[in-house]
């Protein structure tokens, strides 16, 4: 560093914390202890892939046109040459063939957004695993919920304004969704498109929402969401001085700084190749929607999958309320999300409920410490599995020769039938693998070496952990919620003969 | 009718371009055959008697349980089957896919043009129906792509797909994938409604039109028209989905165990 | 640690900035427990190494920066249709945007990950957690004054301020969500039985006739159907046609792509046995069965037609209809039939649609069977 640059750095410095008296605010910050663990990089994936749907975002609203009027298409796209289309789809085109680079930044921007949605999930599953949402961090993880859901949202009005084939078959499902609505269903259909579907509104009503409304209640929720794990501190894994008091790591600056800028440069790499070299949404070979127009392999992006699965899934049963329909849709296309989310959401507080448990938590867990926890996540996980492979049944049946309605009864059988399958099987792991750990701690790790007992009996050489004491009995250890350290080589020395196989 | 004249102009040259392009890769398929009238329907006749009798009768009129009656089918019908290999079929319970066509009657060969048309020639003779175009090859290929596009669309898309990669019908049975159809199949395919797919008479969509059609799948077909790297077997956002969590979630997780792995 | 901070200046200058950072992390309550030296740190050797491979990849990502800046100016990115010469070439720009902006992105970021782990100081930090809530001084005081205001507005004292001060502000957010959202409110049922719910643009207006039109795309290409036009298991999109509308591309235009017009005309094999349902017996002609494409579960195209079973496959959920049953939904999510259309043929032989759909067209909702026509 020149001494410009220094006097420079210091100058600034000074002349802030004259006016603001940040010196100590400051420090703190720099002196703040983030705990090392590579999964407590995973939330930044989604962070950093926000940040490149924000800057991508910007750049293609300088060439989309929310716009539903009509033109005949003129552009340099062959195929589509001479054919009716929306203002809207024609200028996603005009970004596709005729803005230098415009592809690569629309790949960009629809990858980073399946990609968002993905490290989100991936996340949540890691907090809920560890039990990282018990008290104090229920808020956070409500406004994590919260995120998901508007991410979801966003996402499916990003792809639907462009008026495409694919998903303009989207939008007609949403509208029949909103009409399936009980009682306010037509009201709310006439709310949100002006009319009945489609009408000329609605482009201009989703991009305002998806440049404006959600993004900017996603950028206000990510701000309170990051603000309070930097304020509330980081858990940590159970190790080495790691206690319910305290944060082992490193220090904000250099290290976690450095390697967190570092990865969020990772991100932008993935996204960037993933975008020059895998071709996502090829809208000009869906073609502009028509009502009356349709292709097979009618699918969502992947976070949808779940929700058209379930619509696959449900069978035809309307009921009739006096002279009133309840809609078959409604019930897995409306009610089920919510009742998803809305467990998701209050998953903090039923288990701090089942287990009469209000301290604060610090430590992690292991998965297979809390085995109910697991087994529960187990359960949705397998029930959302089953609803989102029902969502590809089409590509499935194709791919895999298997008539598609036996796949459909698959899903209906399976989402019923799998998810306690799945409850009790990863339960009964979990506490497998807890026995096996406490084994290790009490007898030793296992060697695979036999010796024989004078009076013939063949046992297994065991290396306690703990070692052993003058008689040769091991010395059992405590379990303290970290990893148990199963291989024998680097356990202290060997006892034998202490148990028989 | 303008709009018309404006794409003609516009797509000229691409069109050229196309067409030069297949008519290197495709030998044009027969230019009426050297011999005409009774003696190709005797030959005709021969080779129905060969391949197609044990299951559609000595007078077309079918056997039950082992074929339809082929009378009032065409020769159209007959050069689909024949020349993608559904027919003669191999086996009772082979379900008619695309297959490598038998060798007396591949397309690519002058002696199995020869054998199609008079197999042809001969199912027209006893019971009529729709007839293979007299055009071929870059003949068949339309001028207007986008109007293509617009009626493929409309029509064909819903069982193969956007482009071209089939799909799925009820009780096990898919929609074939357009890959490896010729024009000539193509154009045979919409006038004859094989298997389970309907029937697109002249009336319906004009010669003119099902041209147009098959230009849009030639030029969207394959890898066509993916300027945005690799197509994932244009399968959609199933594939999508894969790929965003095997490659890119997948190379992040393992970047960011080498970032926070402990030295 | 207070009297940490009571430090004067003479004393602070005196103190190395070793000594300093300690005390700043006290007054922060973190304690450095371990500081290794980074990998890089074993010997010269090493560092040699470590230090040539982070420039190498610096130079690296610099090399695929200026790669990037050549392909993105220089290469040629205009649309190059199949065929064309020049076509290859034009595939490959995207690509290798991507490939080259991934060398340059991630060689700088793995330059960066090598250079922490080889040359940082590897530390375990440890920082003690203020958990809980705050001393019982904040606490009380903060009560205490919160208290001490509210009992200052005297609002407790004056009921009937207080309670019409709340409602008043709680009016205002109504009236505020009422503005915002007031204009949105649209009714659905503001044309009672010409609803948009109820009807379709095969209604007849004025006792026009409604000719069934061949659906193209393209709106200057009129063209009605006649029963011979169709095949044997052939099926067409339809859409309404009237005479007043030839030479208006708005109208024509308008009448492909209204979502609720698209009808397929299907011609069923002549000896097809048809159970048709209830109240739809005479809606066909002939053996031509005209159906809404709309599937009534929610609103997709139900229009992949297995002419072998006369069966309608709809792409997005998979509902099938039976046509030799009528319409009926046989397997799938949907619940309604496909509405049919009653079609005839008139003096000219062209097909006409009888009225519009006697059933609505398209996915169901809440007032559905209190259908008024």
């Amino acid at each position: 560093m020149g001494l410009v640059a220094r006097s420079l750095a210091r100058g600034t410095a000074n002349a802030l914390d004259r006016r603001l008296s940040i010196a100590a605010a400051a420090r703190r910050q720099a002196s703040h202890v983030f705990p090392k663990h590579h999964s407590f990089f995973w939330g930044e994936f989604a962070l950093y892939s926000f940040v490149v749907l924000v800057l991508s975002g910007v750049y293609l609203s300088f060439f989309f046109v929310p716009d539903t009027h009509e033109v005949v298409y003129l552009g340099s796209y062959l195929p589509a040459r001479g054919e009716y289309m929306s203002r809207a789809y024609e200028s996603a085109l005009d970004i596709s063939f005729d803005v230098r680079g415009g592809l690569f930044v629309r790949q960009l921007h629809h990858w980073a957004a399946v990609v968002f949605v993905a490290s989100m999930v991936l996340h949540m599953c890691r907090n809920f695993f560890t039990g990282a949402f018990r008290r104090p961090r229920e808020l956070t993880w409500v406004g994590g919920v919260a995120l998901l859901l508007l991410g979801i949202f966003e996402g499916y009005l990003g792809y639907s304004q462009i008026d495409d084939l694919l998903s303009g078959l989207g939008v007609r499902i949403i509208s029949g969704l909103l009409l399936s609505i009980p009682l306010i269903g037509t009201w709310l259909h006439w709310m949100v498109f002006g009319g009945p579907y489609a009408g000329e509104i609605w482009i201009s009503r989703f991009y305002i929402a998806h440049v404006l409304l959600i993004p900017g209640l996603l950028i206000a929720i990510i701000a309170l969401h990051v603000g309070l794990v930097w304020y509330q501190k980081h858990t940590h894994f159970p190790g080495p001085g790691a206690r319910e008091k305290n944060v082992v790591g490193e220090r904000a600056v250099p290290g976690f700084g450095t390697n967190t800028i570092a990865n969020g440069l990772w991100v932008l790499a993935v996204l960037g190749l993933l975008a020059g070299a895998f071709q996502i949404n090829p809208v000009f070979l869906w073609g502009p929607y028509d009502p009356s127009a349709a292709s097979t392999y009618i699918q969502p992006d992947w976070y949808a999958g779940f929700l058209i699965g379930g619509l696959r899934l449900w069978p035809r049963a309307e009921i009739h309320l006096g002279s009133y329909t309840v809609p078959a849709p409604f019930w897995p296309g409306v009610f089920l999300p919510l009742v998803m989310f809305a467990l998701l959401a209050a998953y903090p507080f039923l288990e701090r409920w089942a287990n009469r448990d209000w301290r604060h938590h610090q430590l992690l867990q292991r998965p297979r410490d809390n085995p109910t926890r697991t087994a529960v996540g187990a359960m949705g996980l397998t029930f959302y599995g089953v609803l989102f492979a029902s969502g590809a049944t089409d590509v499935l049946s194709a791919t895999f020769d298997v008539p598609f309605e036996l796949l459909v009864w698959a899903g209906r059988i399976g989402v019923i039938v799998l998810p306690p399958l799945a409850f009790m099987v990863t339960k009964r792991i979990c506490v497998g693998l807890q026995r096996a750990d406490r084994d290790v701690l009490e007898r030793g790790a296992h060697t695979g070496v036999l010796q024989e007992r004078p009076d013939g009996v063949y046992i297994e050489v065991r290396r306690p952990p703990g070692g052993a004491d003058r008689e040769g009995r091991p010395i059992p250890l405590d379990y303290g919620g970290a990893r148990v350290d199963q291989r024998p080589a680097t356990s202290p020395e060997p006892v034998g003969e202490e148990q028989q196989r | 009718m303008t709009r018309r004249v404006r794409h003609a102009l516009l797509v000229l040259a691409a069109l050229v371009a196309l067409g030069g392009a297949y008519t290197l890769l495709v030998p044009a398929p027969q230019t009426a055959s050297a011999q005409s009238g009774q003696a190709q329907i005797d030959q005709g006749r021969a080779l129905y008697e060969q391949a197609c009798i044990s299951c559609h009768g000595s007078n077309l009129q079918g056997a039950p349980d082992r074929g339809p009656s082929l009378v009032g089918v065409g020769d159209a019908a007959v050069y689909f089957q024949v020349s993608t290999g559904r027919m003669p079929l191999a086996r009772s319970e082979d379900r008619g896919y695309r297959r490598v066509p038998a060798p007396e009657f591949d397309p690519d060969t002058d002696q199995g043009r020869a054998n199609l048309a008079a197999l042809g020639a001969y199912i027209q003779s006893v019971g009529g129906g729709p007839q293979v175009p007299a055009e071929t090859g870059p003949q068949l290929i339309g001028s207007d792509v986008g109007h293509g596009g617009d009626l493929f669309r409309l029509n064909c898309a819903y069982c193969h797909n956007f482009t071209g990669r089939g799909g799925i019908l009820g009780a096990g049975r898919y929609p074939p994938r357009l890959e490896a159809a010729t024009p000539e199949q193509m154009y045979t395919a919409m006038l004859s409604g094989p298997m389970a797919m309907p029937v697109f008479s002249d009336k319906q969509l004009t010669p003119e039109e099902k041209k147009d059609i098959i230009a849009y799948v030639l030029a969207v077909r394959g890898q066509n028209n993916a300027p945005g790297g690799y197509d994932l077997g244009e399968l959609g956002p199933s594939t999508e989905g894969v790929i965003a969590f095997l490659v890119g979630l997948g190379a992040l997780v393992l970047v960011a165990a080498w970032i926070g792995a402990r030295s | 640690m207070s009297s940490e901070k009571d430090l004067t200046g003479p004393e602070l200058q005196r103190m190395s900035r070793k000594e300093l950072v300690e005390l700043g992390n006290s007054l922060d309550g973190v304690r450095v427990a371990a500081e290794e030296p980074g990998r890089g740190a074993a010997d010269a050797r090493s560092e040699r190494r470590r230090r040539r491979l982070v420039t190498l990849l610096l130079v690296a990502s610099l090399m695929f920066a200026g790669a990037f800046i050549w392909v993105y100016n220089l290469w040629p990115s205009a649309y190059v249709p199949p065929g064309a010469p020049g076509h290859t070439t034009y595939l490959f720009y995207t690509p290798l945007l991507g490939i080259t902006f991934f060398g340059m992105v991630a060689a700088l970021a793995a330059a960066m990950v090598l250079y922490v782990k080889s040359f940082y100081p590897n530390e375990v930090a440890v920082q003690e957690l203020e958990i809980g809530p705050s001393p019982e001084t904040e606490r009380f005081t903060a009560a205490a004054t919160f208290a001490e205001a509210g009992e200052q507005t005297g609002f407790g004292r004056r009921t009937m301020v207080r309670r019409l001060g709340i409602t008043a502000f709680g009016i205002l957010g109504l009236v505020g969500g009422m503005v915002g959202l007031g204009g949105l409110v649209r009714n659905p049922w503001e044309g009672r039985d010409d609803s948009p719910l109820w009807t379709t643009g095969w209604k007849p207006i004025g006792g026009e006739t409604v000719y069934l039109r061949i659906a193209t795309g393209d709106p200057t290409d009129i063209r009605r159907v006649r029963p011979e036009d169709i095949d044997q298991d052939g099926v067409v999109t339809v859409v309404p046609f009237r005479e007043s509308e030839r030479g208006d591309i708005e109208k024509l235009r308008d009448a492909e792509s209204s979502p609720d017009n698209p009808v397929q005309l299907l011609r069923l094999p002549p000896d097809t046995q048809v159970r048709n349902l209830p109240g739809r017996e005479d809606l066909h002609h002939g053996d031509f069965y005209a159906f809404s494409k709309i599937c009534t579960h929610l609103g997709c195209p139900a229009t992949l037609y297995d002419s072998q079973q006369q069966i309608l496959l709809c792409p997005c959920h998979q509902s099938e209809f039976a046509i030799t049953e009528g319409g009926r939904p046989i397997f799938g999510p949907a619940a309604r039939p496909l509405p049919q259309l009653p079609i005839t043929v008139d003096a000219d032989g062209y097909f006409v649609a009888r009225g519009d759909f006697p059933d609505p067209v398209g996915p169901s909702f809440w007032e559905i069977r209190r259908g008024s026509h």
